[in-house]
């Protein structure tokens, strides 16, 4: 597998007009596009403890933080601490003669030997301690903070008051006739109509507000402490940046005032086409699970380029390359060859094509157009960032190249294939189950040498939609002319002699 | 009929928490309206995923590769940090009022074109800073990593034509550090010094430098030095060489802050300068509202420093004839320096002003621009009818 570690041979066009290998793209089945993480919408599907391997409910993980009650991070090296169990004796209350054996747990970084009882955190008795199990320090900045809140919530809505005053002559009266329905409160009915819930009365916004103490400014300020000029600083017992902004909230500069942070949650995530709103990739739900419900990876559809063998890139001189097509498809399908212009011509006119066809007019079911969804948002495709440096002499477009299906069971058989292809001998050099190998002469740019020879092609395949549309009923594979962009690196050019 | 009634049910459930940015140059905070600390504070770096390499964000080169790192690290911001999905998420973003308009009309065509965001926030950081202590007038003074920005606030509003901002701040003391350490190599190499990094650096000075009293440095240019605090060794690189941080380092390293340059402008003289620019009677309530936030404001002893700076120059004959305040105070926000500016940003998004005062998506989709009080087509006498652009 050549291709995940040198990702930037062979580089496909993205349709928003990103170079990337095809290992890292998706396709669309509904769009016919390919899609990369660049230009899919992410969502994050469930959050869980990477440690633990516990899945919390979002609503849950929002309310902890997202944080994992159970886990913890160590303050000193950011690691995961290890739970360590050890047995203290305690003298027995009532028979002081009798030694009782306690099982008691503490928290230790197996990284750094850190450890919950290097700054006095006591062992703690079952296994499993919940966070509050620490003291919280910084707790009268949180009550000082909600009172802050409060304040400038009312300080909003006085202003909100005021401007609905203003407003009030013109208030429709037809926002007051869903009143009458049942289990509607007044607050419901705000909602609905898109308003802010109702104010209180402006004299309790006014005597809320009365109540409020502003931050009164000091005299005193925090002063140097005069030991610092004498004593001899012990640069260990000092916290890092790295150590104090892991706990944002304390910001501890003393090693000894460290406590263990408990450890943030991960997320699975999906990836949502922008165009379509369908899922090109969905994981399992399970977070010991690495499949995926939805996989719609480019490599499982597109054919994909390999380059085999290079001649010696000399400047301005004819030098052949092999390169292999594989077709990923259980369906046999046919590739030609285009130019980088006519392809990009064609990736143009399918974007423009798509916004109504993805969404037939009036064709989505009554329930669905309540929905409101709104157009695609997306960037404008980017022009292509890369050089190429050497000119590609392609077979014409009407050469078409067969490539069979992909077969699993074949890969393992060494029977020569029987299969009949009316190739050119000129062009396909050699052909094993789905994959063909195909000759084609490259001339490297002569000013270029020194540099990478990069040379692009487009080429068009078949591919057969499988997606029924909901409008359409009577269901039938459609076969389909799709067309992509590829840019390879063949390496350095040569000096010509 | 029924069946609308279950649709806008969906909205009946609490809105979702809107998330609040404040974009630093070295640092940048994160987390969600209406809690009490950011949910990271992280370097506002991203890792280029061509070179492999770390690159500051607001390093890039051209607008394309400003647009792509901006890309990269809000995209990490939100699902490494914040773990949620952009999408349809309200923003806020505390700026400087300093800040490029073309920074800002990025971030939000970012914000709303890639990460698809409901609705964008831009609050000015020197005003919301007040929201976290209640009060409407404050003397907001910035230390940040790059530059120091005084603004005075006075009843809620910027008075910008007192705004004072040089670049004395976090990087001078690190290039002062490094200098220092440059100048004593010459008479005593050591190992440490040739493997120091920037990093490095900015480590000596958050943990071995503090900022002296006035005095002692006062003392010290008179001739007559007091005895140097005791020097630190420090541990370079992986072979773990020695570099000793004298006394003199670790002590005078902020003073950089507070040398008065070839203009006689040092941090205090430009708080002093700010409150000299504004009306008279502004004065008073100003020099007695005093708010130091950003991360450089948390070195050990800066307050202190600060006051006694104040006073003495007050006092001084510089100031004492155009300046009649002798006495300053300080205000303590329930938050650390660094992120105080978020807090208030975070405080401010979790009221109604979120609802009634941010861009929305579609506006934003029909304009293409960011509404900006500096621009006259968007700040006019008659806001209710609109120009066309």
């Amino acid at each position: 597998m050549a291709l995940m570690f040198q990702s930037d041979v062979v580089q496909y066009v993205c349709t928003c007009g990103q170079l990337k290998p095809i290992s890292l793209m998706y396709f669309c089945r509904h769009c016919l596009k390919l899609r990369c993480g660049y230009c899919v919408c992410h969502e994050v599907d469930s959050h869980y403890c990477s440690n633990c391997l516990e899945i919390l409910p979002s609503a849950e993980a929002r309310l902890k933080k997202h944080r994992c009650q159970t886990c913890f991070d160590c303050p000193n090296c950011l690691n995961t601490l290890a739970v360590r169990a050890t047995t203290v004796s305690v003298r027995d209350p009532d028979d002081p003669n009798k030694v009782n054996s306690l099982k008691k747990y503490y928290h230790s970084c197996f990284f750094c030997r850190w450890t919950t009882r290097d700054v006095g955190l006591p062992d703690q008795a079952v296994q499993t301690v919940s966070a509050n199990g620490w003291s919280q320090k910084g707790e009268s900045n949180i009550q000082r903070i909600n009172v802050l809140l409060e304040y400038v919530r009312l300080l909003g809505m006085q202003e909100r008051h005021e401007r609905e005053q203003r407003e009030k002559k013109f208030t429709p009266r037809s926002r007051r006739t869903f009143t009458h329905h049942p289990g509607l409160t007044a607050a419901h009915v705000r909602k609905r109509a898109g308003l802010p819930p109702e104010l209180p009365a402006p004299s309790t916004i006014r005597d809320n507000l009365a109540e409020f103490q502003p931050a009164v400014a000091k005299e005193e300020v925090a002063s140097l402490p005069e030991s610092i000029f004498t004593e001899e600083l012990d640069i260990d017992q000092v916290t890092t940046l790295t150590q104090r902004l892991a706990q944002p909230e304390t910001q501890p500069e003393s090693i000894v005032d460290l406590i263990p942070s408990c450890k943030h949650l991960c997320t699975k995530r999906s990836q949502r086409c922008r165009g379509c709103e369908h899922n090109v990739s969905k994981p399992d739900l399970n977070p010991s699970s690495i499949k995926f419900k939805i996989q719609h990876a480019a490599s499982f559809h597109v054919p994909e380029v390999r380059l085999v063998s290079v001649q010696p890139l000399i400047g301005s001189k004819e030098c052949e390359i092999v390169i292999v097509f594989s077709n990923p498809s259980q369906q046999p399908t046919t590739i030609s060859f285009i130019t980088l212009e006519e392809a990009e011509a064609e990736a143009q006119e399918h974007t423009e094509v798509t916004p109504d066809t993805s969404v037939p007019q009036g064709e989505a079911p009554p329930s669905l157009s309540s929905l409101t969804r709104s157009p695609p948002v997306m960037e404008e495709p980017r022009p292509v960032s890369i050089a190429v440096t050497g000119d590609v002499n392609l077979p014409t477009a009407d050469v078409e190249i067969v490539l069979a299906p992909k077969d699993d069971a074949a890969e393992y058989d060494d029977s020569s294939d029987t299969q009949q292809f009316h190739d050119d001998p000129q062009i396909v050099v050699h052909r094993r189950a789905n994959k063909a190998s195909l000759r084609l002469t490259v001339i490297p740019h002569a000013d270029k040498a020194g540099q990478n020879c990069t040379i692009g092609f487009g080429f068009r395949y078949t591919y057969i939609n499988r997606i029924s549309t909901p409008a359409s009923a009577s269901f039938e594979p459609q076969k389909v002319q799709l067309s992509s962009r590829t840019f390879l690196n063949c390496g350095k050019i040569k000096e010509s002699q | 009929m029924i069946k609308t009634f279950y649709e806008g049910g969906m909205g009946l459930t609490s809105e979702k928490q809107s998330v609040v940015f404040d974009f630093g140059v070295r640092f940048t905070k994160a987390g969600f309206a209406g809690e009490a600390a950011p949910r990271c504070i992280v370097r506002t770096e991203v890792r280029c995923s061509r070179s492999g390499q770390m690159r500051k964000v607001f390093d890039a080169l051209n607008s394309d590769e400003q647009y792509d790192l901006l890309v990269d690290f809000i995209h990490n911001l939100y699902f490494r940090h914040l773990l949620v999905s952009p999408k349809d998420r309200r923003v806020v973003v505390v700026e400087s009022v300093l800040c490029p308009t073309a920074i800002r009309e990025m971030l939000a065509k970012v914000l709303f074109m890639h990460f698809e965001v409901s609705s964008l926030l831009f609050v000015p950081s020197h005003v919301v800073a007040l929201s976290t202590l209640g009060v409407n007038t404050a003397l907001v003074v910035d230390m940040g990593a790059v530059e120091t920005v005084v603004i005075p606030v006075h009843e809620g509003v910027a008075v910008l034509h007192a705004w004072q901002a040089q670049p004395l701040a976090a990087n001078a003391v690190e290039s002062q550090i490094k200098e220092m350490l440059s100048e004593r190599e010459k008479s005593k190499p050591s190992e440490g010094f040739a493997n120091l990094t920037e990093a490095n650096i900015e480590d000596i000075k958050v943990r071995a430098c503090f900022v002296t009293t006035l005095q002692r440095t006062l003392k010290a240019e008179e001739g007559k030095p007091c005895p140097s605090p005791p020097s630190v060794k420090y541990l370079v690189g992986p072979d773990s060489h020695i570099l000793n941080i004298s006394g003199d380092i670790r002590e005078n390293s902020f003073n950089v802050l507070f040398q008065q340059d070839a203009d006689q402008i040092s941090v205090s003289t430009m708080i002093l300068d700010a409150i000299i620019k504004c009306p008279i009677d502004m004065r008073k309530p100003l020099a007695e509202n005093i708010l130091l936030i950003g991360g450089t404001s948390m070195a050990i002893g800066m307050g202190a420093r600060i006051k006694e700076e104040l006073e003495f120059l007050s006092a001084s004959p510089q100031y004492s004839e155009r300046l009649k305040i002798r006495s300053f105070q300080f205000h303590s926000p329930p938050a650390k320096g660094n992120y105080t500016a978020w807090l208030g940003g975070a405080i401010y998004g979790a009221t109604d002003f979120v609802t009634i005062k941010s861009l929305s998506k579609e506006a934003y989709l029909r304009e293409r621009k960011v509404p900006d009080w500096v621009s006259l087509i968007h700040n006019t006498y008659n806001a209710g009818t609109k120009r066309s652009v």
